[in-house]
């Protein structure tokens, strides 16, 4: 009897002192881009020991002797491939599509100026890709849909200026990006190819449905500027402005220029991330220093959480109860309740230009993507979510950017 | 390895298997998609809505979404509800897409559309003389157009016949033998389109052929001009006779050689190899001759290696070599994937170079580096900078052991500045790869942007700009080198039209169908007088270095032909210098090739003997160890400089000529 209950209690010790980190540890694989090295690493990070390595770098990219920028990157709904937009080009940029596991290219595609962020949708199969144009003229921009297993381009979806953070609902039905320079949220839908609605996230705004009234009246002004002769200036203001891509201050702005030119973006919208099961859509405020929840039946901003210094990307938990979100601005990383909209943690990164989140599917895991600076290597920290704790820093290529979780397997 | 490595045969085998799995997507757990009509066939500017429906096992046409799209945009419109517009003939692929519904996942129908190709309208010669002398040949070309004017690529016209074969005879390729006096009308029909002309055959009233050439001995790669003149019995010449060059070889080395030699009609001829040429001239059966003796070119020279500034942390970039206002030579280098550094050496004694300073910026690549013409002010480019703002520098480098940053210059730039030059006081910078803006340095602490260079093509994009004699030559990929006046100092028919560096004026462009242009070098020949841009690829088709350069003749802007080219079969081109009719190439993963360009050129220069001398930069614990990857070559002085990405800055010299010439 007393063998027995000892026999008993050395089980459940054993059940609940080391289940959760030895009998039911995982390996977890993500995806990172290397933007300034021409690489994308495959990240392993063992569950049970939490080391985490590179087991295996990629080179990617179309010439060997430029730097091509893989920015963004994703994995088909099936898990059987990844896809990664490459920024520059000749001068446009690229859609490749590799296998999994294998990492073989299987085919590529041209998209447009500054490719960058990309889901492919359960509903439709195709993949959206928003065409950033970080660098070229203050025009409206498109979303690129891609045909992901011809690989072709079946058609563009003009959007804002600066478009970014292309997410798409569980359903597949509908697809968020902002307009970092219009400070605007846009819903396509994905089935019908067309932009559904477009929302300010401006403090005060007004609700807009259909077109975008801020993009008409930038062509307006555009086309006035380059008959009055004032398009030089007005570039040169522009261009002032969206180069601040990472939350910088943007005081120096002379306010003069202002009358004549589109409203001074206020939120820098960078990233939309809808919720997993409810009606809303989380935005980073890059320029306002805030996360913002908008919810989608009502269309309108229903919370702003306040965050750490210019929030890039983020990503909802996949039970839909925290927040993690990059603070480009300060090399740190922000968890937020969602049910209280308060920031629980903030965790100090490896680096200081902290870049994009993937949570692992178990949602025990935040992965960071981390860019360094100059010729510093990247990093991925790895965050715990229970515990709120970094518990690994792999370092990679230069300026870590678009990353993606791929799989968490049993070893 | 980048991803180009990956076996092209490869790739294509792993997209013939999802083109299978596609096509049976089309059925799905019982249900399928059903088109009407099924079996579509258009004309030009046709419309037609097609209809897909979901049907399942019982045929019952089941509620749900589905989106059109054409995998030929341009010749086959679909709107996202199913109406067609035919464009262009040809058969093109219409996809129907049924968006995931519940369990029902997303399923695909390829639906093969065929545009009918519009009747054929009319068949089109090429300039048919009217009067053939009996005898001559000509080559007839015909093309071919629909009724929308469409030129029928896809169809060649080869049933061609003569009204009167005893007069002129022509075969299935268009090619007319003039027989005997007489006129006939030669047919040219195709699906029922008949074209005709009639050509009278005439007394063919020569009876003699002269032939001279310019020289009868002559090295490989040199180009001879032929002079031939037909003459009647009377000793007039007859100067619309028809004359047909050729030549027979009997090369020095006959032991498997092959093409020794190319020649024109008109009139041009280049050996490649050495032995002797009979060149013939022929008007009917009227033949003259003459024989020409090719020696070896014999330019080849050794190389002396005279130092190695060894960088092997980081891959160099391009290079500056200048004489400083101490009088003490010195380089400046860029770095590629870095930690944004430009190295300074002191290169005066080339066998010791000494790094003497380094400027480091926030960039991740330092592509290029430019040196003004005084020695005072040097630029360096940024791309890849931590906060995305990339631009260029300008260096103080009166003292190149102390070198200072004057001034930073982002404005507009911060896609990155890729090259950049500085001329007469104005830094023209590479901007984002699609335009170069022209920016004034006259107060180098205060710089300020005078103006764009920017074509209008479409996808147009520009990789790297030189300035000599006030004209800008920039590469522009697939739209060519484009010259642009900026200040132009040139005479005669290529004189300045009004252009300025505030006022940049388009001179004219030179492409070519690869659209690998990467960089550019114009010349005038020392030694022939002509006008010459050369014009480098940079290609890695199948991620291996390739492309050549190309040598474009002009006789002014609007008059350019492609003429020769400098072709290394295996290794890639990247940047070249042209100094006294002498070139230099940095040929990738071949090192540096010095090749003679000098007199007039013709033919694939790399046949022709005309390389001096190639050195191929390694070092055993380089980034690619023992493995050459030149980036930038430039004669200086006495000497050659070139920067090599896996080894650093090298510095070499031609020994002096071995042999004696042989002509």
């Amino acid at each position: 009897m007393k063998n027995h209950k000892f026999f008993s209690f050395l089980l459940t010790t054993l059940f609940f002192g080391l289940a959760p980190s030895q009998i039911f540890s995982q390996d977890y694989y993500v995806y990172v881009a290397a933007e300034s090295e021409d690489e994308v690493h495959l990240i392993h990070l063992d569950g049970k020991t939490n080391k985490a390595v590179i087991a295996k770098t990629i080179e990617v990219g179309r010439y060997p002797t430029e730097t091509d920028g893989p920015h963004g990157i994703n994995i088909s709904p099936d898990g059987e491939h990844w896809f990664l937009s490459i920024a520059h080009g000749n001068p446009y940029g690229m859609l490749a599509k590799y296998k999994t596991g294998t990492d073989e290219l299987v085919a590529t595609t041209d998209l447009g100026m500054f490719p960058a962020s990309m889901e492919i949708s359960k509903s439709t199969g195709l993949l959206y890709v928003v065409n950033f144009n970080l660098h070229g003229d203050m025009v409206p921009s498109t979303v690129s849909v891609v045909d992901p297993e011809y690989m072709e381009v079946i058609t563009d979806i003009e959007t804002g200026i600066m478009p970014h953070g292309s997410r798409i609902t569980n359903d597949g039905t509908k697809q968020y990006h902002v307009s970092m320079m219009t400070d605007e949220l846009y819903e396509i839908n994905t089935a019908g190819l067309q932009v559904n609605r477009i929302l300010s996230l401006k403090k005060n705004a007004m609700k807009m449905e259909g077109h975008s009234e801020n993009s008409k009246e930038h062509k307006e002004n555009h086309e006035k500027h380059m008959k009055d002769g004032t398009h030089e200036e007005h570039s040169k203001k522009e261009n002032e402005m969206k180069e601040d891509h990472s939350g910088h201050d943007m005081s120096g702005m002379k306010n003069e220029g202002m009358k004549m030119m589109h409203a001074k973006p206020e939120v820098k919208p960078t990233w939309a991330d809808p919720h997993p099961t409810k009606p809303l859509v989380y935005v980073a405020g890059n320029g306002s220093d805030e996360i913002i929840e908008i919810d989608t039946e009502k269309w309108e901003v229903t919370r702003r959480f306040k965050s750490g210094k210019a929030p890039y990307n983020l990503e909802v938990s996949h039970d839909g109860k925290i927040l993690v979100a990059s603070y480009k601005g300060e090399g740190a990383t922000g968890i937020f309740d969602l049910e209280s909209g308060k920031e629980i943690a903030k965790i100090t990164n490896s680096r200081k230009v902290t870049h994009g989140v993937a949570i692992s599917t178990d949602n025990r895991y935040a992965f960071l993507s981390v860019e360094g600076i100059g010729g510093e290597p990247g990093s991925v920290d790895i965050i715990d979510l229970r515990t709120n704790k970094r518990i690994a820093v792999v370092e990679t290529g230069k300026q870590a950017g678009g990353i993606v979780f791929w799989k968490q397997t049993a070893p | 390895m980048k991803f180009f490595r990956i076996p092209g045969f490869f790739a294509v085998m792993l997209m013939a298997l999802f083109t299978t799995a596609i096509v049976a997507q089309d059925e799905e757990n019982g249900l399928k998609i059903v088109t009407d009509p099924e079996v579509i066939s258009l004309d030009v500017g046709q419309e037609l809505q097609l209809k897909a429906m979901l049907v399942n096992a019982e045929g019952e046409v089941q509620p749900d979404t589905m989106i059109y799209f054409s995998r030929a945009r341009r010749a086959l419109s679909v709107t996202r509800s199913g109406l067609m517009k035919a464009l262009e003939p040809g058969s093109y692929t219409v996809i129907v897409y049924k968006t995931a519904q519940g369990d029902n996942p997303v399923m695909r129908k390829n639906v093969t559309v065929t545009v009918n190709y519009p009747k054929l309208d009319r068949i089109v010669f090429n300039d048919v003389p009217n009067k053939l002398y009996a005898g001559t040949s000509f080559q007839l070309e015909s093309r071919v157009y629909d009724v929308l004017d469409f030129k029928r690529e896809d169809l060649e016209v080869s049933d061609y016949k003569s009204s009167n074969t005893k007069v002129l005879n022509i075969n299935q390729f268009g090619r007319i033998n003039a027989k005997s006096t007489g006129k006939a009308t030669i047919t040219a029909t195709i699906e029922g389109v008949t074209k005709t002309q009639e050509i009278e055959v005439v007394k063919n009233p020569v009876t003699s052929v002269e032939i001279s050439i310019d020289q009868d001995v002559a090295r490989t790669g040199d180009v001879l001009t032929i002079q031939a003149i037909a003459k009647d019995n009377k000793g007039n010449m007859v100067s619309d006779a028809p004359i047909v060059y050729s030549f027979t070889a009997r090369p020095d080395d006959s032991r498997g050689e092959a093409a020794p030699a190319q020649i024109e009609q008109n009139g041009k001829f280049v050996a490649n190899k050495s032995g002797l040429y009979t060149i013939m001239a022929r008007n009917s059966g009227t033949i003259a001759e003459t024989t020409v003796k090719i020696n070896p070119r014999n330019v080849q020279r050794e190389v002396e290696i005279l130092g190695n500034a060894k960088v092997t942390d980081v891959p160099t970039s391009d290079l500056w070599v200048w004489e400083g206002v101490d009088g003490r030579d010195y380089a400046a280098t860029g770095t590629h994937v870095g930690r944004g550094e430009a190295f300074f050496w002191d290169v005066t004694d080339p066998e010791n170079m000494i790094a003497i300073d380094t400027i480091t910026v926030d960039a991740r690549v330092v592509n290029d580096v430019k040196v003004s013409e005084d020695g005072k002010i040097a630029v360096i480019s940024r791309e890849g900078a931590s906060d995305r703002k990339n631009g260029l520098v300008i260096l103080d480098v009166t003292d190149p052991s102390n070198v200072e940053i004057l001034s930073r210059f982002d404005d507009g730039l911060t896609g990155g500045v890729h090259n950049v030059f500085i001329y007469e006081n104005h830094i023209y910078a590479i901007n984002n790869g699609r335009r170069y803006d022209i920016i004034n340095i006259e107060d180098p602490k205060n710089p300020y942007r005078v103006s764009q260079f920017e074509l209008d093509t479409p996808g147009h994009a520009v990789h790297d700009v030189w300035i000599e004699d006030g004209i800008a030559y920039s590469s522009n990929w697939s739209d060519g080198v484009v010259a642009v006046d900026v200040g132009s100092k040139l005479g005669g028919d290529m004189e300045s039209i009004g252009g300025s560096p505030e006022n940049p004026k388009m001179l004219g462009s030179f492409t070519y169908p690869s659209g690998w242009n990467h960089a550019a070098f114009p010349f005038k020949s020392k030694s022939s007088d002509h006008f010459y841009i050369a014009a480098g690829d940079e290609a890695f088709p199948g991620g291996i270095p390739a492309g050549w350069i190309h040598f474009f003749k002009l006789n002014n802007w609007e008059e350019a032909e492609e003429v020769a080219r400098y072709e290394v079969p295996e290794a890639g081109t990247h940047n070249i210098w042209i100094k006294d009719d002498v070139m230099y190439v940095a040929y990738y993963q071949g090192g540096l090739r010095i090749v003679d360009v000098s007199g007039e050129l013709m033919g694939n220069l790399y046949d022709q003997g005309r390389e001096i001398a190639k050195f191929k930069p390694a070092v055993n614990d380089g980034i690619g160890p023992n493995q050459p990857m030149s980036w930038g070559p430039q004669p200086y002085k006495d000497m050659i400089f070139v920067s090599d990405m896996n080894s650093g800055l090298w510095a070499i010299k031609l020994k002096p000529v071995q042999g004696t010439a042989s002509n």
